[in-house]
């Protein structure tokens, strides 16, 4: 079937379809070009742009594109065999490539548009009840942490609660767990009037009768953070959690690609999600989301609901269950180029050297493109050890920092000071990292990706400190003075953690 | 990299100083099917006009150049204008219009965000789409309370406009008798009895009104179901997803229903992953999230939501990483169909097309039209196929065989006769759903009409052959 249906694309209608400029094919018995600009040539990024910031929106190859451009004039060609027909095993396809790389079997992941999205299915399928408790962090991602607000924002019952642990960075590996540890047992010893027995299938103490379950704890645990950007021992915490009975949603969305030795089947979290158009090179609108067999129960349906929706109360449950997979095959019209080209994105990594080539060069220009961008700044690197530290990388600015919130900087000054660094950075200097303040301290996070060389983190220091000398001669002009009158100059030091909270809803006017 | 320069292939471009084609076989060639392919379903998955496929194209790699120029600047200027065009075309304000995937997620939105109590009632029809009423299950089936109860009116075709709203009446009425202990008291803002005080308000009654059904292809007098909504103090959710670009002179201000949405991928030949959702300020409230739930959301008690309450047109600017081209080749799309000679045109000859094509499809397959009366249809006709038809549910064809039957049908229908029209059974028969569309002919639907008699007297031999 699948034979005769591709014959009946290579058709005739040459006239549509599009012949592919330079960088957008390679000849696959070729070795490639080196890492560096040399494989710039592959991406569509205008040449003289400087981007270390893959890590936000996620850059498509060139291959990626054509091959997108040319499966939509195929789709096109006959929308009813593609949308009846054609889709359904190539999107098998995607979600058995994207399984093998993470460690899962094909029928735990399911494809949807992005990892906002993954999360919101995930968090949206939990029934709530008053006493359930919600665990994130304050480097949760923001609409993550939203997502989490609008379920307690219920007006009425039932709804859940909502902790937030405070990770001040820098932290290692050990101080986060315990940060973790301890908060799940504040959780317990805080509501110690709930029966959290609603706990997940391989934690001590379930028991499959619903009469039994009374109240549940999630925790939504990052795997790698946006802002800073660090890995955390998420693999430990998923432990600690299963041992404690609290459910884990793994906010993983820029694992895939950047992340090595991702093995769901042997770290076992609840729910795990992970954006495949950022570090996988997929066109964007493409994200995995993965849900064990065992928790296939729970994810009653896809967002939004489809035809292939199954009713707990219809005769078809015994069957199928909650048809998981079934479900997220098609939730309305879409451009599907997104899902079916993932396997032309994998396959161009693989051409590239792999997996482990890729990661090896990018995390080794991660640590040593931020080491070279504190010396050119005059700063320090977030992370000396490196434990953070997969293929982004996070260096303080040289601007001043703050040791109690306010201090320095209000949320008008923080927005000014963003706003101005964005279209310096964009408009006059034609590069751009991603840069944000934590911890009474501004930071800028970079990517290192195939195309990045340590000159770009060398040119993107010297830019900063145009700018941050600038926001110093400008905006923090008055503030700055009485500062250095009060204390001296402070921005080499490295803020203490403990000493102050950031707020996770600060109202910035923008 | 610098940008690959594509040149666009025939029919990507056309010269908006010279007059189109005609309407018809001529026009073909600014659409990307294969020759061969005889396409009588635009209705079901739209079909991109290959100068909104270049576009489309040529604008990824201007995203590509420098992704975040692109989402943190220059988006969001392209997204109001795309949004703009859109309301002014349902006369509605641009405040009131936002962009999502499809239609099925602009339900899901409206519908989702509504706090559902034990005692809501929520009143679908037989024909509601699939995938909403599945939804509506969805909310329903909540293991424990609180969930909403569902009612469904049974449409069967053919009916009249009338008939329609005393159906659609009786139902609301007989609602609220079966349920006369409860106080439907939240009732939306436009109805008589509305109250602010949030403690007034106890249990609400939402309708889902087609302004177009699927299956059949029929046209509904919405604006009339919405005002007898009112009327009684129900909320309507009116799913026009069949309705821009095929229904002329939409006018939300004047129609005023509680929420609308509509696919600009069908009939207006938008590019697929965009629709349009509407919701009056008076509404907006309601829409507490987005779906999925992003950035801007504005947690009620904080500064920000006594600046702009639930925010609603930014909460659904950036829902997450994604391919924002169908959103934003809006513009072009206009631009096409009015190079075509504007709505009125399109929508002119479309829709007499689909009389004409339909009455010689019945003529061709000697069987009828579901319309007689040209009341249900404006581009979409849809006409008997010649199959059996039963008395009563089940006595010809019990439902695995009426699955059988279809996906034989498609199936021929795709890859032996290269053609394609939807096809269901409806209230005893089958029958087949047709889309006139600025490229078809009456001769499709001829053609069309062997298909069917071709694949019908197979049915017949095959599947039915021990009846």
């Amino acid at each position: 079937m699948l034979g005769w249906f591709t014959q009946y694309f290579a058709g005739s209608d040459s006239r549509r379809r599009i012949t592919p400029g330079p960088g957008e094919t390679y000849d696959i018995n070729r070795k490639p070009p080196p890492f560096g600009h040399p494989l710039k040539h592959y991406f569509a990024l205008d040449d003289k742009y400087v981007n270390l910031n893959h890590g936000s929106y996620g850059s498509i190859p060139l291959p990626v594109i054509y091959a997108a451009n040319l499966l939509a004039y195929e789709i096109d060609s006959n929308p009813d065999i593609f949308n009846r027909v054609a889709y359904k095993p190539r999107l098998v396809k995607s979600r058995e490539a994207v399984a093998k790389l993470i460690g899962a079997e094909a029928d735990e992941v399911v494809l949807v548009p992005n990892a906002t999205h993954a999360l919101n299915t995930i968090m949206r399928n939990f029934e709530w009840r008053e006493g359930d408790l919600i665990i994130g962090a304050t480097t949760t991602y923001g609409a993550v942490s939203n997502t989490i607000r609008y379920l307690t924002d219920r007006s009425e019952q039932p709804r859940p609660s909502m902790l937030t642990i405070v990770y001040n960075f820098p932290l290692t590996h050990a101080e986060i767990i315990e940060l973790f540890r301890a908060k799940i047992q504040e959780a317990k010893q805080q509501h110690a009037d709930i029966q959290f027995t609603d706990v997940p299938p391989l934690s001590p103490g379930y028991d499959t009768d619903p009469a039994e379950k009374k109240n549940k704890i999630v925790a939504v645990i990052d795997s790698i953070t946006s802002n800073p950007g660090v890995l955390l021992p998420w693999k430990e915490m998923c432990r600690i959690a299963r041992e404690e009975g609290v459910w884990t949603v793994i906010d993983a969305a820029h694992s895939i690609g950047q992340e090595q030795s991702i093995n769901l089947s042997e770290t076992k979290p609840d729910f795990w999600l992970s954006n495949c158009h950022k570090w996988l090179f997929a066109k964007r609108g493409c994200a995995v989301l993965y849900a064990p067999k065992r928790n296939q129960n729970i994810m009653k349906s896809s967002i939004p609901t489809s035809h292939e929706y199954v009713s707990p109360n219809g005769s078809k449950y015994a069957e199928v269950g909650t048809n998981f997979v079934k479900q997220h095959e098609w939730t309305g019209t879409t451009d599907e180029t997104p899902y079916i080209t993932v396997p032309t994105a994998i396959a161009f990594r693989e051409w590239l050297g792999g997996e482990e080539a890729i990661y090896d060069y990018c995390h080794k220009l991660a640590m040593d493109g931020a080491r070279r961008m504190a010396e050119v700044m005059g700063t320090k690197v977030l992370d000396e050890s490196g434990e953070l530290v997969a293929t982004m990388s996070n260096v303080y600015l040289p601007l001043p920092t703050e040791k109690t919130p306010g201090e320095i900087y209000s949320p008008e000054v923080l927005a000014k000071i963003s706003g101005l660094m964005m279209n310096k950075l964009l408009f006059e200097y034609n590069t751009y990292a991603g840069h944000f303040f934590h911890n009474g301290a501004w930071v800028s996070r970079c990517s290192a990706q195939v195309f990045n060389d340590i000159s770009d983190f060398e040119y993107v220091g010297k830019v900063f400190n145009v700018i941050c000398q600038e926001v110093k001669d400008t905006i923090l002009r008055g503030i700055c003075e009485e500062q250095q009158q009060q204390s001296g100059p402070s921005i080499l030091n490295s803020p203490v953690e403990d000493d102050w909270v950031i707020l996770a809803d600060i109202d910035v006017e923008s | 990299m610098p940008t690959p320069k594509h040149t666009p292939g025939p029919g990507e471009t056309y010269d908006p100083t010279q007059p189109p084609p005609p309407f018809g076989h001529a026009l073909k060639q600014y659409f990307a099917f294969k020759n061969d392919y005889i396409n009588l379903n635009h209705g079901s998955y739209g079909s991109l006009p290959l100068p909104v496929v270049w576009a489309s194209s040529q604008l990824a790699y201007e995203i590509e150049s420098c992704p975040d120029i692109f989402h943190r600047l220059q988006y969001f200027e392209k997204l109001n204008k795309s949004r703009e065009l859109l309301a002014k075309f349902v006369h509605a304000d641009t405040d009131e219009v936002v962009l999502v995937g499809n239609a099925t997620a602009a339900l899901n939105t409206v519908l989702r965000n509504f706090e559902w109590r034990e005692g809501d009632v929520i009143v679908l029809a037989s024909t509601t789409y699939a995938s909403a009423a599945n939804t509506t299950r969805y909310l329903a089936d909540r293991s424990e309370q609180p969930r909403p109860t569902i009612y469904t009116i049974e449409y069967e075709f053919p009916l009249t406009h009338a008939q329609v709203v005393d159906l659609f009446r009786s139902k609301l009425r007989e609602v609220k008798q079966l349920h006369s202990n409860i106080q439907f008291t939240d009732v939306p803002p436009a109805s008589t009895g509305f109250v602010d005080d949030v403690t007034m308000k106890k249990n609400k009654i939402l309708a889902i009104v087609d302004a177009i059904t699927a299956n059949p292809g029929v046209l509904m007098p919405w604006q009339e179901m919405v005002r007898v909504a009112r009327e009684e103090g129900v909320w309507t959710l009116v799913d026009g997803a069949h309705s821009i670009g095929q229904e002329p002179n939409i006018n939300l201000s004047q129609a005023r229903p509680d929420f609308y949405l509509s696919n600009a991928h069908k009939w207006l030949m938008g590019k697929r992953g965009c629709a349009l959702l509407y919701v009056p300020q008076r509404n907006q409230y309601m829409i507490k999230s987005s779906v999925p739930t992003a950035d801007e959301y504005c947690s009620p008690g904080t500064k920000a939501y006594e600046k702009r309450g639930t925010g609603f047109v930014t909460q659904h600017e950036y829902l997450g990483g994604s391919d924002v081209t169908p959103f934003l080749v809006i513009p072009e799309v206009f631009a096409f169909r009015q190079w075509l000679g504007g709505e009125e045109a399109i929508n002119g000859y479309c829709s007499k097309l689909a009389v004409e094509g339909g009455k010689r499809l019945a003529e061709v397959m000697k069987t009828q039209v579901l319309d007689e009366s040209g009341e249900l249809t404006l581009n979409m006709p849809n006409v008997q196929l010649p199959l059996p038809v039963e008395k009563t549910p089940g006595e010809l064809y019990p439902p695995e065989l009426r699955t059988k039957i279809n996906l034989f049908l498609q199936s021929k229908l795709l890859y032996d006769w290269k053609t394609y029209a939807a096809h269901y059974y409806h209230n005893g028969g089958f029958w087949c759903r047709c889309s006139a569309q600025v490229f078809n002919e009456v001769s499709d639907f001829e053609y069309l009409g062997r298909a069917f008699n071709a694949l019908c007297q197979e049915v017949e031999a095959t599947f039915l052959k021990s009846k």
